[in-house]
């Protein structure tokens, strides 16, 4: 009789697992509406082009690609959209430069596109195939220094890496990255867990250039750095706003993303840019040398970047949108979003934050010195 | 042919282990020669290898500058401390593991037979949800809002005792505790395996010679056991060794231990001729630990279990 | 008849460690009612069905009231496909290694051949090797061969050398070999070759008595073996993300990548799941052990 019991429960949870296993995006067939297992109707292609690969295989950041863009590309196209995630730049480059990856499509932010092109790691793009797409960006984010001519990338998403403290339980607030030096905060800090940010911001707040190979810059940077470090209570680059929302932590460094996530779920928890200007990043798509399934990505590109689909990253992912089309397409169609958007300094920073901005770049030979540096300010106990 | 196969045992044992060996051979043997090698090359600017023969990376983890002459002198303890950090921990956390390991294999090989087997599988269960997050339960368990604070403050209120949370996470005690935890399961089956093989005869021989329970537990159930405890050392001081999500995860990567500088190497520092030095430098100590305890006590290989 | 069968400090003991090797998993499972979508702290069981209101202004709509969080998670189509990679890996690499493993542990004990020592020898590096260099190492391998492989044939797309789940269960098989070969060579230390000289002496061969007599008695290792690289297969991360491609990632890879983000009571509900199924498994095995003993 147990035992009876116990298959049968064992069935139970089977069965239900396998029919969750065969749900999946409903609707199609017969009516002429795509439409996702969520519910979002899918728009169709403005340009539709000509596939004949069965597959794409993403690359991407973890969490930073809405469901629906796979699941309206599928039914649109037909095409099986294979997605590995990485948390790091890395990660990223240390995959795809081993070779034997079959990856066509891949998100590198701009410090490490130089570095990628370098190494022949990514192809140049067929601007022939992508019109509509650069149309609809916002000039400000194209023509970068790490990429003049937009050759290899397209902007997708950009941001900031700046203080945030938690104004109900910091009665001082930072103001420039040299107050984080303020004994007051000592064992109440959260910090990114990246060397280049970290030494970079000790940099900017001693005047110098954060990607400076200056060997004397850099001994006194880490002479400051050094000091900082033992009032750093954790560091984090995955999720740094779970520490102060927990209330672990009440100030430190995080990024745009974390910055407005935090900020909505406890809202005294405040973002601001350090007088002496903030890091801004911008992540990028670029294609893989010797992708093997060329006309699906940019199918793909032309498809997700459209101002119909695009906004979707309004709602899911609040960062600095590049794509002024699904800005506009947001304001007319979505305006909660879109004033939500808007209000924020967080994705919409003042001109001056920008303007005062820095950005990381690599610094080739002397990355090991910066990583010396960082095992040593870590390493003394 | 097929009856000199028949014959011939030591060709019978070749073709047995032949498939194994290959396996070994191509994607373990060859990795590590290739990592040796690495370690013996220059890097490139762009973070490649440039093949050559250079000491320089061992140099630099022992700490002297290459156009040092005097050791003494400029001696960089920076990367020695990192290893007897992690030696530090990986001791600390073993000894704790026989402690709290050891009376529950105890327990469980004295249980009932029948019973043995689903206590056994208990003590399984758990490493068979995902590595990283039982270390993520762990830091919901010892936040500052987390849930032991939750319970001792609902105590306190009961009393009435102001209560302040007790800062757990991001600790050395927090990294302890999720070491432990971790690779607890990794000691108590190999001493339950060598504890289940004694024979009970043997209790009762000293029983019937007038030896009390402390007294048999010293010189017949401890040294008997010894393998068992021998075998779960390894399979716990090696990995801890090598571990980085428990102390990035609980430690708040305050501290940098082995593990993290080899993965840092490989992926921030883009250095592999450095993180191949350090990884081979890493498998010699472990080595060399794993060799002197294993003569010291006899290597058991208790890691059967039923 | 055993002085220490008693002993309170014994019993007390494994109480509290149990006690500690569960807590953590049941503060997982509760966790997986939580309202708290970041799941940072526990604000309380999800208990109305419908409309669902949650922390951070978040309103949900929630059919399935406290198993909201169980329901998210079926829709997840990546959870599922990365679970079905997972126990595929697992299944393949696990029946390979045990039985090259136990041919392996068979030949170190009980033949003698030129390489044994260089054999056995080797059979303890994936012991002491870090991870991250076994998964670099194995990953420059795969990419330097299949680079070559593929200029020199001149493959089209479709049929080039890539990493992929082949790629994966091949590592996963070279980490366990090792684990299942000492198991079963520890078991046959023990052994009682009495049994297979009386068959031998009625007159079976080898191969019979192999198969009749020595596996027979062998099992209860090989089985040991087997689970132990089940078990290592299931929970690997880092020599798994070195080796895998489009379309193979593995559930702790999944997880991992998500525990990094955002941390929904998602990644609770299926550790849950996890847990429940495998003590189901675990208590109908012991069922049908007792059945066959009784």
């Amino acid at each position: 009789m147990k035992r009876l019991h116990t298959l049968l429960s064992l069935l139970v949870l089977a069965g239900w697992l396998l029919a969750a296993c065969g749900g999946g995006a409903a609707g199609g067939g017969e009516q002429k509406e795509l439409v996702t297992s969520s519910g979002f109707v899918c728009p169709l292609p403005d340009t539709k082009l000509e596939v004949t690969s069965k597959q794409l295989n993403l690359f991407v950041w973890t969490e930073y690609i809405p469901s629906e863009w796979k699941e309206c590309f599928t039914l649109v196209y037909g095409i099986k959209v294979n997605h590995d995630e990485y948390s790091s730049n890395e990660e990223m480059y240390a995959k795809l430069s081993a070779g034997g990856s079959n990856y066509d499509l891949v998100q590198p932010t701009d410090y490490i596109v130089s570095l990628m092109v370098k190494q022949g790691l990514i192809q140049k793009l067929d601007k022939s195939r992508l019109q509509v797409v650069l149309a609809n960006m916002d000039p400000n984010y194209m023509g970068l220094e790490f990429d003049p001519n937009n050759d290899y990338t397209l902007p997708y998403q950009a941001g900031t890496d700046a203080l945030i403290y938690n104004a109900d339980t910091v009665q001082n607030p930072p103001k420039k990255w040299a107050d984080l030096w303020n004994p007051e905060y000592a064992g109440r800090m959260v910090f990114l867990d990246d060397s280049r940010v970290i030494i970079g911001m000790t940099l900017i707040m001693l005047g110098y250039d954060p990607n400076t190979t200056d060997p004397a810059q850099l001994d006194e940077a880490k002479t400051r750095l050094a000091e900082l470090i033992p009032n750093v209570k954790l560091f984090d680059s995955d999720s740094p706003k779970t520490a102060l929302i927990a209330g672990d932590v009440d100030l430190g460094i995080t990024w745009t993303g974390e910055a407005f996530t935090a900020n909505q779920e406890v809202p005294s928890i405040t973002y601001v840019y350090p007088e002496e200007g903030a890091i801004l990043w911008q992540d990028n798509w670029a294609i893989v040398s010797n992708a093997p399934n060329l006309d699906a990505a940019y199918a793909w590109l032309n498809y997700t970047m459209q101002p119909n689909l695009f906004w979707l990253m309004l709602r899911d992912f609040p960062y600095i949108n590049p794509n002024k089309g699904a800005l506009e397409f947001a304001k007319t169609n979505q305006p909660d979003l879109y004033d939500l958007y808007m209000a924020s300094p967080i994705t919409n920073p003042p001109q001056e934050a920008i303007d005062k901005g820095h950005r990381i770049k690599d610094v080739g030979e002397a990355l090991p010195l910066y990583d010396q540096i960082w095992t040593e300010v870590k390493g003394g106990e | 042919m097929l009856q000199r196969l028949r014959e011939d045992k030591s060709l019978q044992g070749l073709l047995l282990i032949a498939p194994t060996l290959l396996w070994m051979i191509v994607l373990l043997i060859i990795p590590l020669i290739l990592t040796l090698v690495v370690s013996f090359g220059r890097r490139s600017p762009e973070g490649e290898v440039i093949f050559t023969f250079t000491l320089d990376n061992y140099i630099r983890l022992l700490g002297l500058q290459p156009d040092c002459l005097n050791p003494f002198a400029c001696f960089d303890p920076l990367y020695v401390s990192i290893l007897f950090r992690s030696l530090s921990l990986a001791f600390n956390t073993t000894v704790i593991v026989i402690l709290l390991a050891y009376p529950l294999a105890y327990f469980i090989a004295r249980a009932p037979r029948k019973q043995r087997n689903t206590f056994l599988f208990l003590v399984l269960v758990p490493l068979w949800t995902n590595f990283v997050i039982r270390v993520y339960a762990w830091m919901m368990l010892l936040r500052t809002q987390g849930a032991i604070n939750g319970v001792l403050g609902w105590l306190a209120s009961l009393f009435g005792i102001p209560f302040t949370p007790l800062e757990m996470l991001y600790t050395p005690g927090a990294v302890l505790t999720g070491m432990v935890y971790e690779f607890l399961p990794f000691m108590i089956l190999p001493i339950y395996t060598s504890l289940e093989k004694i024979d009970p005869a043997l209790y009762e021989a000293a029983a019937d010679l007038g030896a009390n329970a402390l007294k048999t537990f010293w010189r017949i159930t401890l040294p008997l056991s010894m393998p068992g405890v021998v075998a779960g050392t390894i399979l716990v001081f090696i990995p801890v060794m090598g571990t980085f999500v428990v102390s990035d995860l609980l430690g708040g990567k305050q501290v940098i231990l082995v593990g993290n500088l080899i993965q840092r190497q490989f992926l921030d520092a883009r250095d592999p001729t450095f993180g191949s030095a350090a990884s081979l430098v890493l498998m010699v100590m472990t080595l060399i630990v794993t060799l002197f305890y294993t003569r010291k006590f006899g290597f058991g290989k208790e890691l059967v279990v039923g | 008849m055993n002085p220490h069968r008693r002993s309170p400090f014994v019993i007390v003991m494994t109480a509290l460690v149990f006690f500690f090797l569960y807590a953590p998993i049941f503060v997982l499972m509760l966790y997986s009612f939580n309202t708290s979508r970041t799941n940072v702290t526990f604000e309380g069981f999800i208990t109305a069905f419908g409309p669902l209101q949650m922390q951070g202004s978040l309103v949900v709509q929630s059919p399935c009231g406290p198993f909201h969080w169980f329901c998210d998670l079926t829709r997840n189509q990546e959870v599922m496909t990365a679970a079905r990679n997972t126990l595929t890996i697992a299944f393949v690499s696990t029946i390979v290694s045990t039985i090259i493993g136990t041919m392996a542990a068979i030949a170190l004990q009980r033949h003698d051949f030129k390489i044994k020592p260089f054999a056995q020898l080797s059979l303890y590096i994936p012991i002491i090797i870090p991870e991250i260099v076994m998964g670099i190492g194995i990953l420059t391998l795969f990419s330097q061969v299949f680079t070559w492989v593929n200029t020199a044939f001149n493959l089209p797309p479709d049929l080039r050398l890539t990493l992929g789940m082949g790629t994966v269960i091949v590592s996963h098989i070279a980490f366990s070999v090792p684990f299942v070969t000492l198991v079963v060579q520890a078991r046959l230390q023990g052994f009682d070759k009495s049994y297979e000289e009386a068959a031998m002496d009625l007159g079976a061969n080898e191969l019979v008595t192999f198969w009749r007599v020595t596996l027979p008695m062998l099992l209860p290792g090989v089985l040991s073996g087997a689970l132990l690289a089940f078990t290592l297969s299931l929970d690997d991360f880092v020599i798994t993300f070195f080796t895998t491609g489009p379309g193979a990632t593995t559930l702790p890879i999944y997880v991992y990548g998500l525990l990094r983000r955002i941390i929904t009571p998602q990644v609770n509900a299926l550790s849950t799941v996890w847990i429940l199924i495998v003590l189901a498994a675990v208590f109908l095995l012991q069922r049908m052990e007792n059945r066959e003993t009784a």
